[in-house]
């Protein structure tokens, strides 16, 4: 917005400076770094396992051209479904609940003043800082089967304790529930942000016309801060599709077949089988699904959002 | 994520590389020892460089048992990124060959470092190789065992006058002294890792053994004939267990050791890499009289399920390594059996023959008591598909570990397995 402005308020000579020569190498040596960085990185490794995806390949090293084999032995590959659908559970599971319980949370912390609100921002996003590894231990204890420390309310409610990580149907839904807990910090932070850039000269005014809290919240907070509740969904939607860590460590030594997701498909055909050309089959296929999921969901509440 | 890889391996290499600048050679080494036996490495590790300061120096690191370390292992043998010298199990070689992550190791190589097949069991020896090549030099041989609080069975009458547990033999018999336990006031007669493929794996490999079960057959099928039907009785043993309460329910490691040190269990299978763990707490007064013997025979005839912890040397392709450091590397290799009586303070058996063989070994408990079992071990099938972090561990969690649970009906389980198994053959 305010970059048009200028440019239009600039004489037309003064315009065209803007594209000399030398600015145009500053700006390239300014940009230069990224973009070998970045095409190093991510484009070059991207189309090097797309490539591989068409390869009868271990995980280094030469394979041979096998076309669309691969992808023929995925769509016949009964673990590729069970991977694919526990990621799509695992994405309904986490995504909007994540997002409902940051915003409630935020709104709530919100309207806490001073050192109160340092406070319990601080409790809510402790959690995010810590690596998997730790969640893993903490909630490992906590449910732990003989002496877990929840173990007697569970008791309470099933009337035994119960290995929630060895159930099958209890497996995805806590893992999912400490997911929520453990990165609900980040969003909550997002959301937070956001309701500090409304102006309170609207809930002011909209106090004065006696509108209740309720109708505040949805004819202003939540119109308002609907453009990071599209953010925070589509980050959330993301990080979930690659969800890894906390299945893989819960269910290591379990049930693995039954549990696994997409990322763990990957991780098995291609470093614990050997099997790089497969692995890259269902990385590309794990990508599209990301691309065409973010980019329609992205778009679709966008479109709400404006009207 | 391969490149995220790279890097990080590179950035690892770079590491251990900055060693390289002492006139002494650094053999950089890595193991899964993260049990009770992993301190016992430590120390020796430590007296090694004490004894080779100026010469030679080990600089270890233990890695993440299973999956973790072997993945890690492969991936940076294929770069060229891999330690000098690492622990790996037999059970395994078959698979780390094909992958072609380990380095042979030559005769002569052998002979420099003051070693000889003939210095140990003919089996074990012949395990390590691959095509009459040898790609690994023995260590241990390692099992399970069956721990036992001596008060408790005492009380139930289960204790004989030598101070051994009595009346364990047979599937019924053992149910039955699980049961008398268990009223003495046992919570459970036995506790088991019940909540991991790998720990059921080797009860269950033992129980199949003791049938003269075959889970690979000679012409490459799993389960062929009877062996399936062997395959549900003994899946169906310890599944009882868990049914009637006698044992504990997809329990965790950590947890099914608590049970048996924390007296809440009479007796406990595992390996017997947990041996410190018991002599270390009883030493610090923190636990009852304990003991350890081969695990009963509830079938046929007596045999447990073994594996063999080997030294390795990884391949490390556009990265080889000097004729000295190769050379230091085996002489660690062969210092560390030659010293592998300290490692019998892990529970383990030493594979070396003149060691095993010493009169201080035939006197150390309990190994002693247990050690009988090296003579009726059966080892995983020689099998890509077998051994630690393989996937034949795989199904035993995704098959072996509900069954055994009750999550799954034995014999549906072991037709799974039988299939998912056979349908991984290439």
């Amino acid at each position: 917005m305010s970059a048009a402005d200028t440019a239009a308020d600039v004489p037309l000579p003064a315009r065209k400076k803007r594209f000399n020569r030398n600015e145009v190498l500053a700006a390239l040596i300014f940009v230069l770094p990224f973009v070998v960085v970045y095409a190093v990185l991510f484009i070059y490794p991207t189309l090097q396992m797309i490539w591989l995806s068409f390869h009868k390949a271990p995980l280094i090293g030469p394979g041979t051209f096998i076309g669309f084999d691969n992808y023929l032995k995925l769509f016949k590959d009964k673990l590729f479904g069970v991977a694919l659908w526990n990621t799509v559970y695992f994405v309904i599971l986490t995504v909007v609940p994540a997002t409902m319980v940051a915003l409630a949370i935020a709104v709530g912390v919100n309207r806490l003043k001073g050192w109160m609100q340092s406070l319990i921002l601080a409790c809510f996003f402790i959690p995010y800082i810590l690596p998997v590894s730790v969640v893993f231990r903490v909630w490992g204890w906590m449910f732990d089967s003989q002496f877990g420390i929840l173990q007697p309310l569970i008791a309470l409610v099933a009337g035994d304790n119960v290995p929630v990580f060895r159930t099958l149907p209890l497996f995805m839904p806590t893992v999912a529930f400490i997911t929520v807990w453990w990165t609900i910090g980040f969003n909550i932070l997002l959301f937070i942000a956001g309701l500090r850039n409304i102006s309170p000269e609207i809930y002011e005014a909209a106090a004065l016309d006696g509108t209740p809290r309720w109708r505040q919240f949805t004819r202003i907070t939540w119109p308002l801060i609907w453009p990071i509740t599209v953010l925070v969904l589509t980050i959330q939607l993301i990080a979930q599709f690659k969800i890894f860590d906390q299945v893989y460590l819960f269910g290591n030594g379990g049930r693995s077949d039954a549990t696994m997701g997409l990322v763990q498909l990957i991780y098995r055909s291609a470093f614990q089988k050997n099997n790089g050309g497969y692995g890259a089959t269902v990385a590309v296929v794990l990508f599209l699904v990301i691309v065409v999921f973010s980019v329609l969901q992205f778009q679709m509440l966008r479109a709400r959002g404006n009207k | 994520m391969k490149s995220f890889l790279k890097m990080a391996v590179l950035s690892a290499g770079l590491l251990s590389t900055t060693g390289l600048v002492h006139a002494q050679e650094v053999v950089t080494w890595w193991d899964f020892l993260g049990g009770g036996d992993g301190v016992r490495m430590k120390a020796l590790i430590e007296k090694f460089n004490a004894e080779n300061a100026g010469k030679i120096e080990i600089q270890g690191t233990t890695l993440e048992w299973g999956t973790p370390f072997y993945t890690k292992v492969q991936t940076s043998a294929a770069i060229g990124e891999g330690p000098d010298v690492m622990t790996y199990h037999l059970s395994r070689l078959p698979l780390g060959v094909s992958s072609g992550a380990l380095s042979e190791i030559t005769a002569d190589e052998i002979a420099a470092a003051g070693l000889a097949g003939s210095d140990y069991a003919d089996s074990n020896w012949k395990a390590a190789q691959v095509d009459g090549k040898q790609y690994a030099i023995p260590f241990d041989i390692h099992s399970i065992v069956l721990y036992y609080n001596k008060d408790m069975l005492k009380a139930a009458g289960l204790l004989g006058d030598n101070g051994l547990p009595t009346g364990l033999d047979g599937v019924d018999n053992f149910k039955a002294a699980l049961q008398k336990l268990k009223d003495g006031g046992a919570e459970y007669g036995v506790s088991i890792h019940s909540a991991a493929g790998d720990s059921q794996w080797r009860i269950f490999y033992s129980l199949l053994g003791q049938q003269d079960g075959q889970f690979l057959d000679a012409d490459g099928n799993f389960l062929s004939g009877d062996n399936l039907d062997k395959a549900v009785k003994a899946t169906t043993v310890v599944a009882d267990w868990v049914k009637d309460g006698l044992a504990p329910a997809a329990t965790e490691y950590p947890a099914s050791i608590a049970l048996f040190t924390g007296g809440k269990a009479a007796m406990h299978i595992n390996g017997v890499w947990e041996v410190p763990t018991m002599t270390d707490l009883n030493a610090k007064g923190e636990l009852f009289d304990w003991g350890a013997i081969a695990l009963p025979t509830f079938f046929d005839h007596p045999a447990t399920w073994a594996d063999s912890h080997a030294f390795a040397i990884p391949n490390r392709v556009g990265n080889e390594v000097s004729p000295e450091k190769r050379a230091a590397v085996l002489q660690v290799i062969a210092w560390m059996n030659k010293n592998s009586l300290a490692w019998a303070d892990a529970g383990h058996i030493p594979a070396y023959s003149p060691v095993r063989d010493s009169e201080e070994f035939k006197t150390k408990q309990p190994n002693a008591t247990y050690s009988v079992l090296a003579d009726t071990a059966v080892f995983d099938p020689s099998s890509v598909l077998a051994g630690v972090a393989s996937p034949v561990y795989d199904a035993a969690g995704n098959y072996l570990m509900p069954a055994v649970n009750g999550e799954i009906d034995p014999q549906s389980a072991m037709e799974q397995m039988r299939d998912d198994l056979q349908g991984q053959v290439e």
